[in-house]
């Protein structure tokens, strides 16, 4: 019986191995020996790389914060389609759930492969650092987009300007409470630099007006703890005067899971959130929410594998952004104005 | 006089059992818990709506908690359970999206895939004889995978009203998912004290050498606890899904130290053969309650898991000061 299992085991992990390998065909770092070096550029690699490299030969991974973070699908979605057009290949890689170690493990794995391009959103800025300047060190070309990691030696990083939205946010919310009152925040894991720069950005733009920003609560990136917290904080606070959610978690759940908000809502209340990912929409047209603010992903997935790609091709035209090598991918906004117009140009979920 | 006698002779018997029962000591922390926090923060804790948002928060863990009992009585532990609660959520999801099954059978493959995966649990710890920390470390890995493999990272939405009853419905002004609880913490209370099965759960943690010598199918009650843990963890993912009104291959991330947790501050032992289902419902309680009064105080995030987790290591000190004392 022992034996019988353990052959089952190894011969069901054999067809799996098989069955994630057989569709992808994914290849490895070329043998052949590097030919000669761009110099000049400050985003190239120390080491040697090819100067031309046939397109089918070139693999650009693309590492989200976590796989199973819904929000990135936009940006994969983006990035195999520019993928398609320029011809060469894109891997979408990375850890599991928002975890800086795992993600550094994730980048050592495509150092040891040697890929072309590497196209990351950071979970942590300080934890990626040393990783991503191996990655250059070692001749590959990174790219950052969403969450930066504005110290290591990236070549480039393509996203909102996270303060900026920050600050948009509460100046919405500035304009939707003239009276002043108590604002409450909600974020996802604590510690990401995306999410603490907004909070920054809100924080400050709020600084010495008769607005109140109480402590900030965590639902750990975690939809069903965003929404009990939302829930229970609301119906605790009477005097609340309006949410920021920094990013949409609440609003990946069915409209019907939040009684509170539509209460709180029809109360008076206020909420202003980040993300205009496709389910939320509807929020918007039910007046669950007043403004949301939403990063451009495909943006960021199209804009930052053209960009590596011009790199490894040694394309001097290459846009690498301001002096500070930011690509501003910009933001939209959807509110009851707008918001079937946005819909409309989402995938659905 | 008899009967006085015999009455009398009874509340001292109901008195000294709730006063020898291990879960007193959660109860007289969730009875300081919830006075402190009436203290604190007033009638914000003590509001129905609040008190009933706290119960059905707690009881998905406290489902998934019970199953665990079972498995940590046995002497084992059982890390798959959040994979397990998020695989049985989305499957359930699209079985009626996707495959266009009615509720009832959606729900019924939901739970199928629980218990299949507690049953594999259950043949890799004993048939393979892995340590259960790394099968069921492995089992984790598969079910987690494979959520995001089908669903692709995209949560499933548009669920059917009927099914969203289980997670947001009433029964009797009860919010359903703590009816489930109870009728859950019922059938395995009789389970564990009541049948035969389940006083050999108590013997394999006990001593498990002692259990095989005497006849305990060791290896089939190994089995059936933990594809009872699998079932629990199931049903949990499935009434999170139906509550949320979506099924994600992200969700119960982490959920299995909550469990354990809960099981733990119940007081169960790790080192088997002591529990019961009280214990980790009072546990999923506590922590629960902890949660919900940091948020009504409004305690700032940062700092949020430190103060959890001084409360963990203070409640389980506290009952195991009062035992030994005892």
């Amino acid at each position: 019986m022992k034996k019988m299992l353990a052959w089952v085991l190894v011969a069901a992990t054999m067809f799996a191995v098989y069955g994630c390998t057989a569709g992808q065909k994914t290849s490895q770092p070329s043998a052949e020996a590097p030919a000669k070096t761009i110099s000049g550029a400050t985003a190239a690699p120390a080491a040697d790389i090819p100067v031309v490299k046939e397109d089918k030969d070139i693999t650009i991974a693309v590492v989200p914060k976590a796989l199973d973070n819904a929000i990135f699908l936009d940006a994969k979605n983006a990035a195999e389609e520019k993928g398609k057009e320029l011809g060469i290949k894109i891997e979408w890689v990375g850890p599991t759930k928002s975890d800086a170690a795992e993600q550094v493990s994730v980048v050592e794995g495509l150092i040891e492969r040697k890929v072309d391009g590497i196209l990351i959103s950071c979970n942590d800025a300080d934890a990626l650092k040393d990783v991503i300047d191996r990655a250059v060190d070692s001749g590959i070309y990174v790219g950052i987009f969403d969450s930066d990691s504005p110290n290591s030696k990236r070549a480039f990083y393509a996203g909102t300007d996270n303060y900026a939205i920050g600050k948009l946010a509460a100046e919405k919310v500035k304009e939707l409470i003239p009276d002043g009152g108590k604002v409450a925040i909600l974020t996802g894991v604590l510690g990401a630099p995306n999410l603490e720069e907004r909070i920054r950005g809100f924080k400050e733009t709020v600084k010495g007006s008769n607005i109140e920003v109480l402590p900030v609560q965590t639902g750990e990136d975690d939809v069903q703890k965003s929404v009990e917290i939302v829930s229970q904080y609301t119906a605790a606070n009477p005097d609340l005067a309006a949410w920021f959610f920094d990013g949409g978690w609440p609003y990946f759940a069915d409209p019907d899971a939040l009684p509170e908000v539509k209460k709180f809502m029809k109360n008076g209340g206020h909420i202003v959130s980040i993300d205009t990912c496709e389910p939320m929409m509807q929020f918007v047209g039910m007046g669950m929410v007043d403004l949301l603010i939403g990063q451009n992903y495909p943006a960021m997935g199209s804009i930052g594998v053209e960009t590596l790609y011009k790199l490894i091709k040694g394309d001097k035209s290459v846009d690498l952004g301001d002096a500070t090598h930011y690509i501003d991918t910009g933001y939209e906004l959807a509110d009851i104005n707008n918001w079937k117009e946005v819909l409309a140009t989402k995938t659905p979920w | 006089m008899e009967l006085n006698g015999k009455s009398i002779s009874n509340k001292t018997s109901i008195l000294n059992r709730v006063k020898n029962s291990s879960s007193l000591g959660d109860i007289i922390i969730i009875l300081v818990m919830c006075t402190l926090l009436t203290v604190a923060v007033g009638n914000k804790f003590l509001s129905i709506d609040n008190l009933i948002s706290v119960c059905r928060q707690f009881s998905f863990y406290a489902i998934m908690a019970i199953g665990m009992c079972c498995v940590i009585i046995t002497g084992g532990i059982d890390l798959s359970v959040g994979s397990v609660f998020a695989f049985s959520g989305v499957v359930t999801c699209m079985a009626m999206t996707d495959w266009k099954l009615s509720v009832f059978s959606s729900v019924l493959i939901g739970c199928i895939s629980g218990l299949a995966f507690g049953f594999l649990n259950g043949l890799f710890i004993t048939k393979l004889e892995l340590p259960p920390f790394i099968a069921t470390l492995g089992t984790m890995s598969i079910a987690r995978g494979l959520s995001y493999g089908i669903t692709g990272g995209y949560p499933i939405g548009s669920l059917p009203d009927s099914f969203k009853f289980i997670g947001l419905g009433y029964i009797a002004n009860i919010p359903t998912p703590i009816v489930l609880m109870i009728v859950l913490a019922m059938v395995f209370s009789f389970f564990l004290r009541k049948t035969i099965a389940g006083r050999w759960v108590y013997a394999v943690g006990g001593n498990e050498e002692a259990a095989r010598i005497s006849g305990i199918k060791v290896d089939a009650i190994k089995i059936l606890v933990y594809s009872l843990c699998g079932l629990m963890a199931a049903i949990a993912g499935i009434a999170t899904a139906a509550r949320l009104g979506v099924g994600q291959s992200t969700a119960g991330q982490g959920y299995e130290l909550d469990a354990i947790a809960a099981v733990i501050i119940g007081g169960a032992s790790v080192s088997g053969g002591v529990g019961n289902v009280i214990g980790p419902i009072l546990g999923a309680a506590i922590m629960g309650i902890l949660r919900n009064g940091l948020v009504l105080m409004s305690v700032s995030a940062y700092w949020q898991q430190a103060v959890i987790g001084v409360v963990i290591i203070l409640a389980v000190s506290f009952d195991k000061l009062r035992n030994k004392k005892k």
